[in-house]
């Protein structure tokens, strides 16, 4: 087994919903979407973004395109409307979800290796 | 079978403009769509009328989005749908109008769609603002701006009258192209699924480039292709099938991953993704490429009836906020960083600054992901001190400015500054957006037609 970064095995994104934000999980290769809902669970997240939270972080899961969503309640203090937050949009909240360390089979390719690989 | 292509013409008011002409040139369209609305828009122009009685209470873009454009759209039968009336799209209406006559064009007809507007009567509508549960009416000497998100059957009323032209106030942003949709294939809005089959559909191409490789590049992750040349998005519907492409030889790329990311975008539960003319299930997409930058969109049975309410914004008077940068580099940045914001807090007590919240941030170290930022190793080579505070008077606002700009001399060394040559106030309105349901029933919109005589 080893632990690498989320970043390796999928991509995010994240907006604006008033006052809370939404961040998405999108396993680059379906087969990992068992492994990565097992361990990107709402507490996960919670220890990356709790500190900004004000609210609470619900986990909902699109298992047709191998995806999750974390919406995360008040974390934009107040909303973009009035928040005094310098990054007012959240749409660059989701780069700390990939950072997320997770643990899978050691075989299992890494996203930039690939991409690598691809390009040379 | 009958295909209708729509394309993305702008995805918020501030968009690039050379989308629009992009497709009308070369993309063989039914319509082109315009979203030119964030959630602050209408409580933004509100203030912008109230501060300035020449503005004009629609997208101050409008004609420039239009002016290339309209007369080719009219000669190729491209109809045109926008939610740039704003607060009066029965003004937008006319200037359309008299912008087709400047342009020399002896027919169009435009469609204007009003309702929806509420920020006199709100207050007493004996509702709570959902974030707050508290009551609107305690809040009523605030209210700037109140609307509610319309559906799209006042764009289908005006499409049905033969408008070249759909000119609306608020309405969902997906509602630009679920309108078109729902038109053509003769959907009732009591078919559910169909309804929400268009709304994800317009959901889909409603944030533009989004959907086509914008807001996506990742270097060495996720690499796109010519994004300075990044091509919008085109949707190609039948009434069984949907795809998601752009234009040949544009940058960008369209792929199962840009669309799974552009689903789930902005949206809370994605099994129940309430809409004001249906309620989507997002579970029930999935994507198939279909060819180079061709994404098949597989919709499920999605729908669920609407909802008895429709969401409103409600814009509240919140007071003001101003915010300054100081700059430092080098070593012991991050120390005179510091020291510098010790001495602005020392100086907001002997000043006696009476502000509602005080931020101050790093930049370059934990502005963006503020207190979740993990740890960094080693000492910064550049650090902005940012600081901005909230009050509920302008004056008070202003004397940020007045402890900042002395830093130059009375600072920490080595301290630089930012845009000290601007004159005047940076301090901003700020006008706080809460949202609450209101009964349909309550809201009428209403369509009116306006035209160049022949």
């Amino acid at each position: 087994m080893k632990t690498i970064a989320l970043r390796e095995l999928a991509h995010s994104r994240s907006g604006e919903k008033g006052h809370d934000s939404n961040v998405s999980v999108i396993v680059y290769d379906p087969k990992l979407f068992p492994l990565i809902k097992e361990q990107v669970t709402v507490e996960a997240v919670s220890r990356l973004y709790g500190s900004i939270t004000k609210g609470a972080i619900r986990r909902y899961e699109l298992p047709a395109i191998g995806a999750l969503n974390f919406v995360i309640e008040n974390v934009l203090e107040g909303g973009r409307s009035r928040t005094l937050a310098f990054e007012e949009s959240g749409k660059a909240l989701s780069s700390l979800m990939l950072t997320l360390r997770v643990t899978v089979p050691s075989d299992t390719p890494e996203r930039a290796r690939l991409r690598a690989r691809e390009a040379s | 079978m009958k295909t209708v292509r729509l394309g993305c013409g702008a995805a918020w008011a501030r968009d690039r403009f050379e989308h629009a002409a992009n497709l009308v040139e070369h993309g063989g369209l039914d319509y082109l769509c315009f979203d030119s609305m964030s959630e602050v828009t209408m409580s933004a122009a509100q203030v912008a009328m109230m501060e300035n009685e020449s503005t004009v209470p629609y997208d101050p873009y409008l004609v420039d989005r239009l002016r290339p454009i309209l007369k080719d759209c009219k000669r190729q039968g491209i109809r045109i749908i926008t939610n740039q009336g704003w607060l009066n799209p029965i003004a937008a209406a006319e200037r359309i109008v008299l912008l087709a006559q400047e342009l020399g064009m002896d027919d169009l007809k435009v469609a204007a769609v009003s309702g929806g507007l509420l920020h006199r009567s709100i207050a007493d509508m004996g509702l709570n603002f959902n974030e707050t549960g508290r009551p609107i009416a305690q809040s009523k000497d605030q209210i700037v701006s109140a609307e509610v998100y319309l559906g799209a059957e006042g764009i289908v009323q005006g499409l049905e009258q033969g408008a070249d032209v759909i000119i609306t106030t608020r309405v969902a942003d997906a509602c630009v192209y679920l309108g078109p949709l729902a038109h053509e294939f003769g959907w009732s809005f009591d078919d559910c699924h169909a309804i929400a089959r268009g709304m994800i559909i317009g959901h889909l191409m409603e944030c533009g480039t989004q959907v086509t490789g914008g807001y996506f590049a990742d270097p060495g992750y996720k690499d796109v292709p010519d994004l300075a040349n990044i091509g919008a998005p085109i949707a190609e519907v039948t009434e069984t099938t949907a795809f998601i492409t752009k234009l040949p030889g544009t940058g960008g790329i369209v792929s199962e991953a840009t669309c799974k990311e552009q689903l789930i975008y902005e949206v809370q539960d994605p099994a129940a993704y309430i809409c004001p003319d249906c309620i989507a299930d997002m579970t029930q997409v999935s994507f198939r490429q279909a060819g180079r930058d061709r994404v098949e969109i597989l919709i499920g049975p999605a729908g669920r009836p609407k909802t008895d309410t429709l969401k409103a914004l409600i814009g509240l008077n919140e007071g003001y906020m101003a915010e300054e940068m100081v700059l430092f580099a080098g070593p012991g940045a991050l120390a005179r960083a510091e020291l510098t914001k010790e001495i602005l807090r020392r100086r907001f007590d002997i000043t006696g600054l009476d502000a509602e919240e005080i931020r101050m941030d790093y930049v370059g170290l934990n502005a963006v992901h503020r207190e979740s930022t993990p740890p960094m190793p080693g000492e910064p080579y550049e650090v902005v001190l940012r600081i901005a505070i909230r009050t509920a008077t302008r004056a008070e606002a202003e004397k940020l400015r007045k402890e900042v700009d002395p830093l130059a001399v009375n600072g920490a060394y080595g301290t630089g500054k930012w845009a000290t040559t601007s004159p005047g106030s940076r301090v901003r309105p700020i006008v706080g957006l809460n949202s609450a349901l209101v009964p349909r029933r309550k809201v009428p919109f209403n369509v009116t037609m306006h035209a160049v005589a022949r």
